[in-house]
């Protein structure tokens, strides 16, 4: 199963319920294999498999809503500018970039998911996550920003000011 | 203002496209015009690099998530268990788990299968992009080439010892054509090294570029039938405007670029393909599998190589290395 891993670390990251997580995983394998018959041959089986899980997944986010473990937010196409870009840390370890990701609403995170750590096309995430094109670049775009803006606040709340040379040159530019 | 200092609005313009940059999801010409204003302006560097650094960290940090074992058992418990009554009922759970498992090793060949096919046309795509990226930034718009043309010994040094042969080809090969420059060179964000030979003639610009094939193919559907050339068979395509004509050696791409008819770029990459890539096994002989490292390579390196580099985050610059004082 050479997609599992895949999906695993998305569902997890998304639903930071490892239980959870693996239960979307295996429902997300049943419905493929139900519906296998209905895959085109010479698609793309990956982002099938991952269209199939985030299907599943608005169903157990639906459930989730429900008792309030999801974050929603006021502006799902980040149309809200957001205010000075953020002066992310020189070295950035994993389990920062980790917290920082788990604190960026999950309408953002799933996107920014699926660009940079599974590297699929705008249109793919499209069709994956049935949403248009333009949604798809204005959450990217907003969700990277927050995780940097996230990335900034760990390195304050370790004491840590994240550029200091960086910041002061670009006054003086 | 704001405290990174994008006072102008040609940077907010770029800013607002550093994303769509990053996701390789821009047109040739958009990209080219960023990495040009990537050249002269810090500001936006930086913030690239910031992005990158954020991205890469990323991907770091969820590849070395584990996946437990359990994950795997617990999807093929739920497939055994879906499996139709009558099954478990007439011989046992054998046959349902045998049925199951069967249809995970099919199911999996044919996604290992498939995902290798789909990731070689990615890696073509982006090996496609990036060399008329090359031949669209470092020839037509970097005019990185001399008026007068420069002298075989000078080109023979910048391209190094193993790749100094290819110039007498190109030379040959290539009628009407007059080779300009050539030097190694790469793209941001890419650690793609690209061979670059800069011809002129039949009054346009038209670059040969050779990269390494590290075990990726062309698209068969994209082969000319009708063009083989001594048993090599041509790879035809078009992006931004240029047209490419290409096959694949043993080890490596070669692609001619250029904006003339695709005719006649398919007729020079005819005429150039078999003793090209009779050179190239030679070439690759001469390298070993780390050579194609420049640093790797110091002992065939010339007194003199200029090595024109761009790095990681946009910037452009002529590397001169100098060897033995």
């Amino acid at each position: 199963m050479p997609h599992l891993a895949d999906l695993y670390r998305t569902a997890s990251l998304l639903l930071r319920d490892r239980h959870e997580a693996e239960d979307l995983i295996q429902d997300t394998y049943l419905e493929a294999w139900k519906s296998f018959h209905r895959f085109e041959m010479g698609t793309n089986c990956r982002a099938w498999l991952f269209k199939i899980m985030f299907h599943r997944l608005h169903h157990v986010r639906r459930r989730l809503v429900k008792t309030s473990r999801v974050v929603t937010i006021d502006d799902p196409d980040g149309q809200v500018e957001l205010a000075a870009e953020p002066v992310v840390p020189q070295e950035i370890r994993d389990e920062d970039v980790l917290n920082a990701l788990e604190k960026v609403a999950v309408e953002f995170r799933e996107i920014v998911l699926l660009a940079d750590v599974e590297e699929f096309s705008y249109k793919e995430i499209a069709e994956t996550l049935r949403i248009p094109l333009g949604t798809v670049m204005s959450r990217l775009s907003r969700g990277r920003k927050l995780l940097r803006q996230e990335l900034a606040e760990v390195a304050r709340s370790y004491g840590i000011d994240p550029c200091p040379k960086q910041a002061g040159a670009a006054e003086t530019a | 203002m704001n405290t990174l200092g994008f006072d102008s609005e040609r940077c907010e313009r770029i800013r607002q496209q550093l994303d769509s940059y990053l996701s390789n999801e821009l047109l040739v010409e958009t990209a080219t015009e960023i990495v040009c204003h990537l050249e002269s302006c810090e500001a936006c560097s930086r913030d690239l690099e910031s992005r990158m650094r954020v991205r890469d960290a990323l991907q770091r940090a969820v590849a070395k998530q584990p996946v437990s074992d359990s994950v795997r058992a617990g999807v093929l418990r739920k497939l055994r268990e879906s499996q139709p009554r009558y099954l478990v009922r007439t011989n046992g759970r054998r046959w349902a788990v045998g049925l199951a498992a069967i249809a995970f090793l099919l199911f999996s060949l044919f996604a290992g299968e498939w995902l290798s096919l789909y990731r070689g046309e990615q890696l073509i795509a982006s090996i496609l992009k990036l060399g008329v990226s090359d031949h669209l930034i470092c020839a037509i718009k970097g005019h990185n080439y001399p008026e007068l043309a420069n002298s075989p010994d000078q080109i023979r040094k910048k391209l190094g010892a193993p790749y100094a042969p290819l110039l007498q080809v190109v030379q040959e090969r290539l009628p009407g054509f007059e080779v300009l420059e050539g030097h190694v060179c790469s793209i941001p964000g890419s650690n793609r090294k690209y061979v670059h030979f800069i011809t002129r003639g039949q009054g346009t610009i038209l670059s040969v570029i050779l990269t390494e094939r590290n075990g990726a193919s062309l698209p068969k559907g994209k082969f000319l039938a009708s063009a083989e050339s001594a048993g090599l068979s041509i790879y035809e395509d078009h992006l931004s405007g240029m047209k490419i004509a290409g096959f694949e050696s043993a080890q490596y791409f070669a692609f001619v670029i250029s904006d003339l008819s695709q005719k006649q770029v398919l007729q020079l990459a005819r005429g150039l393909a078999p003793a090209l890539n009779e050179k190239l096994h030679t070439t690759a002989l001469m390298l070993t599998p780390n050579a194609n490292d420049w640093a790797a390579d110091a002992v065939n390196r010339p007194i003199l190589t200029e090595t024109r580099e761009c790095h990681e985050k946009g910037r452009c610059r002529v590397q001169e290395q100098r060897q033995n004082g």
